[in-house]
Formats: structure tokens, sequence, C-alpha cells
């Protein structure tokens, strides 16, 4: 009887867990089917789950013929400049909140934790006409300052935390053997850290890539576009005329594809920030 | 927390020096200014403004901004409460999974994650792919399989609404599962073996043990997921565009329509003051929590 039971518990078990995967995953691998296929297939019904051939037709068309790798470039190159941007900022101030001691310290960090629960939407008039008049609009650098700033927050939080397991009697090793701060912290808690870095880098990577809101807004140069806001350009322009649902299937693979592989690759960070940030007593 | 007596600098200030100025120039100084800009008729198309109350009477009078506010709520309410529900019986099943060393656990946190940390505007195109009423819509075709009708799902309002409402329970439920199931595991076993000497079930010492002691770590997830729902833009702008008839229309995207489609900047300078007073009430109630969770705890 308790055997029989522990063999359905099983089966209850795996049943359910394809069943999740299939709702998870099922989309993005409907989406990998429709860009190999062709036009025809698209609309054929019953819709079949799989294309006949996997040629890369799709894929070498929407290569040539489109603004999906200008736009994939321009994505690699802000996220490159915001995520180190954002952590040359945030490793030294992360440093003074875990090493140092001054007034309204806590608030201070609480403080800087609202500026992420405050939707950049908020800022963007103002934001906007600032850059009119520093000529910031309409231009990758000026782009770059803002995700950098977005994302101070949640960078100094995490990298605080990974500072502050650093034992405090490296330091004072190290400023016995004649360091200075600077060195300190180069030398003995950065390399300490790496595991920290490679976290708040693995997250800015994926939400500097995602951004939309503010390239939307700050962006109208066709030739500037990041990914996000390229994809949804190509996604409405289609509506409009000619039927290319295959192509948009190719340019959202394309757009996801450094997406997974970052997740899949590297969840370990990824949960662990999930968990860090929120449970901490 | 144990005081730090050994933490032995003093002038942290050109440590801190990058940071602050990045985040005065490009977040505090603006946010303050956008209230200012509330109470005026800027506009992006020309560089003078006066002062004026008009925008705020403008959204009052605008009979448009109840709908939208409704619209609002349906959304963030809907999805909070699912996302709680659904995202705890996620952890639970990914806690059974990892205490009986089920090998396919790890699979399906990873993939739920996966639509979690996809970039929004993706989710939202990807999804208007799937519900298609076209012969790719996959969705409405395995709807004809079991029997249904084809449904039109962004075009009809209310079922958009609740379209939009579906895609993002799918999209962020991982939040509220990592973060759910983290605070499982860190419930004691003992409790639970205790509790099976005396006789309970599973669902008494689901209710008896694990949600009393998950309280603390549920009213965090469901602020910090209220706010995030809240805020919520790229997804609907991908799938509906706020459409059909503003029928998605959240006020994230309101307030976007209003600056940058019709340049009244005035009227989305006020509804950034009331996304912004919005967003603080449940940054603040998100802050007291904390401070008297703490305080308890040391």
């Amino acid at each position: 009887m308790k055997r029989r039971w522990s063999i359905l518990r099983i089966l209850i078990f795996y049943g359910t867990a394809l069943l999740l995967i299939l709702l998870f995953i099922g989309p993005i691998l409907w989406m990998v089917s429709l860009s190999f296929k062709t036009r025809t297939e698209i609309f054929a019904y019953p819709p079949r789950l799989l294309p006949e051939t996997f040629s890369f037709a799709n894929y070498l068309h929407v290569l040539t013929n489109s603004r999906i790798p200008l736009y994939l470039y321009n994505s690699f190159m802000i996220t490159v400049f915001a995520v180190v941007g954002n952590l040359l900022v945030t490793i030294p101030a992360a440093f003074a909140f875990s090493r140092y001691r001054f007034m309204f310290k806590n608030k201070f960090l609480f403080l800087i934790l609202m500026f992420q629960m405050i939707s950049p939407l908020i800022i963007s008039i103002p934001l906007y006409r600032y850059f009119v008049l520093l000529g910031l609009l309409n231009s990758h650098p000026g782009l770059i300052l803002i995700y950098i700033t977005i994302q101070i927050p949640f960078a100094v939080w995490l990298l605080k935390g990974f500072f502050d397991s650093v034992p405090l009697e490296l330091d004072q090793a190290a400023i016995i053997d004649g360091c200075t701060e600077f060195q300190t912290l180069l030398r003995i808690i950065l390399p300490i850290s790496v595991p920290g870095i490679a976290t708040v880098l693995v997250f800015n990577t994926v939400n500097s890539w995602g951004q939309l809101i503010i390239p939307l807004i700050f962006l109208n140069n066709i030739q500037l576009y990041p990914i996000s806001v390229g994809i949804l350009h190509f996604a409405d322009a289609q509506t409009e005329g000619e039927v290319t649902t295959h192509f948009m299937a190719v340019a959202s693979v394309m757009g996801l594809l450094p997406a997974v592989v970052i997740i899949t690759g590297l969840q370990k960070f990824i949960v662990r920030v999930l968990t860090a940030g929120s449970i901490k007593e | 927390m144990k005081k730090r007596s050994s933490a032995y600098y003093t002038h942290p200030l050109k440590w801190l020096l990058p940071m602050l100025a990045m985040l005065i120039l490009f977040y505090l100084y603006p946010m303050i200014d956008v209230i200012r800009y509330s109470f005026t008729n800027v506009s992006i198309l020309r560089p003078t403004y006066r002062y004026t109350l008009d925008s705020y009477l403008k959204i009052m009078q605008d009979p448009e901004i109840l709908h939208t506010f409704y619209v609002t709520f349906t959304f963030v309410f809907s999805n909070v409460m699912a996302q709680l529900v659904i995202g705890m019986l996620l952890a639970l099943f990914l806690n059974f999974g990892i205490r009986n060393r089920y090998p396919m656990t790890i699979a399906v946190r990873t993939v739920v994650l996966i639509a979690w940390m996809i970039p929004g505007v993706l989710v939202g195109i990807v999804w208007r792919l799937l519900l298609s009423s076209s012969n790719f819509g996959i969705i409405n075709y395995l709807l004809e399989v079991i029997g249904f009708k084809r449904i039109e799902f962004l075009v009809q309002p209310p079922v958009a609404l609740l379209s939009v409402i579906i895609v993002n329970i799918w999209r962020g439920t991982a939040f509220t599962m990592i973060m759910e199931y983290a605070g499982l595991q860190r419930i004691p076993e003992q409790l639970y073996e205790a509790a099976k000497v005396d006789g309970a079930g599973a669902i008494t010492q689901f209710f008896r043990i694990t949600l009393p002691l998950m309280k603390p770590i549920l009213f965090i997830n469901l602020v910090l997921i209220t706010i995030y729902t809240f805020n919520t833009f790229d997804m609907i702008l991908a799938l509906t565009g706020g459409g059909p008839a503003r029928a998605t229309e959240v006020l994230t995207l309101s307030a976007y329509t209003q600056m940058f489609k019709f340049f009244s900047m005035g009227t989305g300078a006020a509804i950034s003051v009331i996304l912004l007073v919005i967003n603080m009430s449940m940054a603040y109630v998100y802050y007291r929590f904390i401070l008297s969770d703490t305080k308890g705890v040391e």
C-alpha cells in the first residue's frame, strides 16, 4: 500500500513537472519553430509542430535585409558600457557602506533603495528637457548615463552584502602591511568578491539588454535603436504591410537567445540575487 | 548584529561621490522637477512655459481617467493575488522535488525563471503571435482541439485585459516562486517531524506551520510584486499597446502616451506625480516593515 502511494506520488510529480516545463518553455519553442518555417507553413492549417526542413533562409534574410543585426550591435555596446560604468560607480560606494562608519548610514541605504521602486518613467520629462539642452538626446552616451543610474540601488545593495562577508581581519592585515584604502579594496576585497561582482554583472546585463522605456523615450534615430525598441519597431512595421510573421519570429529568437543563454548558464547567481535581497534580516 | 568595533575608516565621501552625483543629477533632481512641471503647461514642442493648474484639472475632468484607474487596479490586484497563490504552489512543488531529490526539479525552476528574465518587450511580441487568431496562433488551435471556439484574444476589450493579466502572471510568477521557495527552505525540518508525530496531516501542517512562519516573507513579497506590477510597461506596450480602445491602458502607459504621443508634457508630468506618490507610499510601507522586522530580529 505504502509503496503504491509512493509510485503514484512520483507519477504525479513528473506529470506536473512536464506540464510546467511545457507551459513555460512551450511559447519560446513555438517561436523557434515558427522562425524556421516557410511562409506557406506559417499559415498552414492545422498548424504543424515542426517545419518541414530546418533551413536558415529566414535567418539569412533577417541578417542581411533588416536592421536587426545593427540593433543587436547597439544593444551590445550600450550594455557593455552601462554595466562597466555602473560597477565603476557602485564598487566604491559599496566599499564605503561596508567599511566606513558615518551618520545616517542605514537611513541613507534605505533612501537609495527607494529609487529602485520608482518607475524611470517618472523622471523622463525633466531628463528629456535637460538632455535637449545638453545635446545628449538621441545619443548612446546619454542613454548609458541613465542606465548606469537606474541600476545603482540594486548594485550597491548587493555589492555591500558581498563586501560585508569579507572578514575585517583581512583589511587590518593589509593595513599593517602598509596598504592604502584603495589598495585594500583592489587587492583584498575585490578578488574575494568576484562571485558578487559576477552576480551584479549578470543582472545588470539582463536588465540593460531588456530596457525599453528609456531608449523608447530618448532615442528617435532608428540607427541608434537597441534590440528592445528595434524589435517593437520591426513588429509594428510588419502589421502595416506585408506578412512577415516568420521574420518576426526570427527577430524574437535573436533577441531572446542571449537572455536565455545567460539565465540557463548563470542561474545560480540569479537565484542568489532574488533570495539575498529580500529575505536578509 | 554584532557591532563592528573595527570599522576604522572615516571620511567616506570620496568613495560615495560618483554615486551621489549620478543619483542626484539623474534621479533626485528630475524627480523634484517633475513635480514643478506638473504645475505648468510645458511641452516638448516649445521652450517656454507658464505655471497653471490646468494639467490636474484636465486629468480630473477626463472621463477616461477613472477607466485607467480601474484597468490599473484590476491588472495589479489580479496579478498580485494570482502570483502569490501560484508562486506558493510552485514553491511547494520545488521544495517537495528538492527534498526528494527528483532530478527534473531544477529544470522546472529554470524554465519558470526564463519567463521572468526575458525582456518584457519580447514577452509581449511572443504572446502577440501565440494569441493571434491567424493560423499560426497556437493557443486558438489548442482551444479548438479540446473542443472550444476560437477567441479573438486581443480584439475584444474585456478579453484583451484578461489576456494581458494572464501573460503577466506567466511572466511574473517566478519572482514569488523563488522568494517563497527560499523561505520554505528556512523552516526547520524538525517542526514538520514534530507535527507528524502529533498526527497532523499535510494540510494542517501547511496552515499551522508553513503559512505562519512565512508571513513576513509573504508580506515583503506582496509589497514588491505590487510595485513591480504597478510599474509594468514594456510587456503591455508590446502586446496590445494599451488597446483595443484603451482597454489595457494602465497608468504608466497613460503617462507615456500623454508625454510622447500627445506631447502634453504638463499632463504627463501630473500623471507622473500620481505615479510617484503611489510608488513612494508603497516603498514607505516596505521600509517601515523591514525596519520593524529587523528590530524584532536584533
